[in-house]
């Protein structure tokens, strides 16, 4: 029997292979789970759960491994936008630095208008109008009616 | 359980309530509206508001959220064929066509008194079931609820798509195996923590919720480029919403039908909304007359009623399982779940005891929410749908938005942000891979009993597997365990070997 190279390494294989290689690691992770003196004669310990699930997960990985499907018959998908993804991903990730160091209303309107930006919208209208209005208009609502204490952000405390 | 229904009803009709489950409808009915949210995500977003909530208010909330996203994703459906979550997928099969011909309004009006119909047949049957099977599971012991979970997990893998099978088992353990993380319940020691305070009480079931549905299915159609939609078809102009009496008289038995089947299809752990359209719709085909069957694919009107009562139906019958085994049907009622035990009250027969405001409140608040969706959300369709005309670029970071200040606003620690990022990264992976996600969170928010249940079992038995048939009720959830996840197995396999093409002598 002849396997053609795409068929070999179909994403359904590596995904197999990859949770494979998180079950081996949540295994040997499993072993350093401290036991007490005298837990080898309980019926129950803290690695009784992680040990089943190991290994319902290295056999079901190789069960994935064995019957994996070229990737047209997986329904696995292809031919994306992923610089966009990756932009948005950056993006989050300074909104997460952006909300201790600049506080929710900087950094929550900074993210709305690159995120805007981002996917490709120019109208000054919106991308200035559904961030610092909408978003201190938000910050409003938290912090006067629903009475949400938000931490101004370390560079004004600093100053 | 007259006296149940009275506390029901005098819970779910305080004002504040009544406003939950009106708020709950329109949130829902936006978000299901958005192509690529689902009701998962819908009250994903939701749990942070209904954490400053009573219980009984934070879950009428949820069950008007869950509808409404049912019925949000039907209209989008219908108006733009992009459905906002899969199990208004089969309504877009003729809905779509009915509005290409001019009749949007009445397909939209076929779908939301079919879903009111589903609704109301399911919201009696759920009233009669629930409260006899709690008091039947309230004899169950720890060795029974353990063989349950197995049941409820296998069977959500073996509900999922062909050729998925094994993806969705893998997604389970990957659940359970998440729900390990943090320190363990039994002895206290840390598990898989590497030494991380943010890690000891485990990952927050609204984190891993919001990333793996919200963000991630928000991420996934910014990853995706734009879905070519019907941009001509004008969302206001929606024709008559009218209903003649023969047209009446022709669906109400369609309606009927698809509801009972739909409330059994959902009472079923795994099977869910999506399954219960697709198999009302096909019952619906098979016994239609020859002419009216084929207009199915082509604006039949059986063939909204049909899916749309069913998956109604199904969202009530999925609270059967969830209600009073604690066990939830589907990845929503999962997070409902989730939800549940963060307020502190433990779903299962013990909720009809010692919670029956919550109990039967969210019986009640379903039918309250059928009446607020059929008499407030319809007339409205025409100006709701407005959203459907707010561009992509705003929506997606807006949706980002909400979901990272949902987790953000609950723990005020950026931590969690980032580890939301990386989840939903992950689920990303997942997604492309056609990996199944609603398996995992069912698997996480399950762990943890599960855990506990088979613990109590071997303890018990003193580490001997004999408690699996030794009580009846447990022998028969283990045997069902065993061949709900044996039979798919062993058909992939044989299918597999069936389509294989005999190897030529010669080429070897």
């Amino acid at each position: 029997m002849q396997l053609k190279s795409e068929s070999l390494l179909c994403r359904d294989r590596v995904g197999g292979l990859i949770f494979l290689i998180f079950c081996l690691t949540y295994g040997y992770q499993t072993t350093l789970i401290p036991l007490f003196p005298g837990d080898e004669y309980e019926a129950f310990t803290a690695r009784t759960l992680p040990w089943m699930l190991t290994s319902a997960g290295i056999f079901l990985s190789l069960l994935l491994i064995a019957m994996a499907q070229p990737d047209e018959k997986s329904g696995a998908v292809i031919g994306f936008d992923w610089r966009l993804l990756i932009t948005f991903v950056v993006l989050m990730i300074a909104y997460g630095f952006g909300l201790t160091w600049l506080g929710f209303v900087l950094a929550t309107s900074l993210f709305l208008l690159a995120g805007f930006w981002a996917l490709g919208e120019r109208r000054k209208s919106i991308l200035f109008g559904a961030s610092f209005p909408f978003v201190t208009a938000f910050w409003l609502l938290l912090t006067k009616v629903l009475d949400i204490y938000l931490e101004p952000g370390y560079l004004f405390l600093s100053l | 359980m007259l006296d149940g229904i009275l506390i029901g009803l005098s819970t779910a009709v305080l004002p504040v309530n009544l406003m939950w489950v009106v708020v709950g409808c329109f949130v829902g009915t936006f978000i299901g509206m958005l192509p690529g949210l689902g009701p998962i995500s819908a009250i994903a977003l939701m749990i942070p508001i209904t954490y400053g909530l009573e219980p009984s208010s934070g879950m009428i909330l949820m069950a008007g959220v869950y509808y409404g996203a049912v019925f949000g994703g039907s209209t989008s459906s219908i108006l733009i064929n992009a459905p906002g979550c899969s199990s208004t997928v089969v309504t877009a099969f003729d809905g779509y066509p009915m509005a290409q011909k001019g009749q949007a309004g009445k397909a939209l009006a076929l779908a939301a008194y079919s879903s009111f119909t589903g609704g109301t047949l399911s919201a009696i049957m759920l009233l009669i079931a629930a409260p006899a099977l709690a008091k039947v599971s309230l004899s169950f012991q720890s060795s029974d609820y353990f063989a349950l979970m197995l049941v409820g997990l296998s069977a959500v893998a073996a509900f999922a798509g062909k050729g998925q099978v094994v993806k969705a088992w893998m997604m389970t353990i990957l659940g359970l195996m998440l729900a390990t993380v943090g320190i363990d319940k039994g002895i206290g020691v840390e598990r898989f923590t590497f030494g991380l305070t943010d890690l000891m009480d485990g990952f927050s079931f609204l984190l891993l919720a919001m990333a793996t549905f919200a963000l991630g299915e928000t991420l996934m159609g910014i990853l995706k480029p734009e879905k070519e939609t019907d941009s001509d078809m004008s969302v206001t102009d929606l024709g008559s919403m009218k209903i003649t009496k023969e047209e009446f008289k022709e669906l109400a038995p369609v309606s009927i039908r698809s509801s009972i089947l739909g409330f059994f299809v959902g009472v079923l752990p795994g099977a869910g909304a999506t399954i219960a359209a697709f198999l009302s719709y096909g019952m619906e085909r098979n016994i239609a007359p020859k002419d009216k069957r084929a207009e199915f694919g082509k604006g039949s009107m059986r063939g909204v009623v049909a899916p749309e009562s069913a998956n109604n139906a199904a969202s009530s019958g999925s609270f059967v399982p969830l209600l009073t085994l604690g066990i939830p049907g589907s990845g929503t009622t999962a997070i409902m779940l989730g939800a549940l035990i963060s307020y502190g009250v433990q779903p299962g027969p013990r909720l009809f005891v010692d919670n029956p405001e919550i109990f039967w409140s969210v019986i009640i608040s379903m039918y309250i929410g059928n009446i607020v969706l059929m008499v407030l959300n319809l007339p409205l369709i025409p100006y709701i749908s407005k959203l459907l005309a707010v561009p992509r670029t705003v929506l997606l970071p807006m949706v980002i938005f909400f979901s990272i200040t949902g987790v953000y606003l609950v723990s005020f620690n950026t931590i969690d942000v980032f580890i939301m990022i990386a989840i939903a990264i992950a689920a990303i992976f997942l997604r492309l891979a056609n990996f199944p996600l609603a398996p995992l969170l069912l698997g996480f928010i399950l762990g943890g009993l599960m855990e506990e249940n088979l613990r109590r079992s071997l303890m018990i038995s003193d580490g001997d597997l004999s408690f699996l048939w030794e009580r009846p009720i447990t022998f028969s959830f283990s045997v069902i365990a065993v061949l709900v996840i044996v039979t798919p197995l062993i058909l992939t396999v044989l299918n597999k070997y069936r389509n294989r093409p005999l190897a030529a002598p010669e080429s070897n």
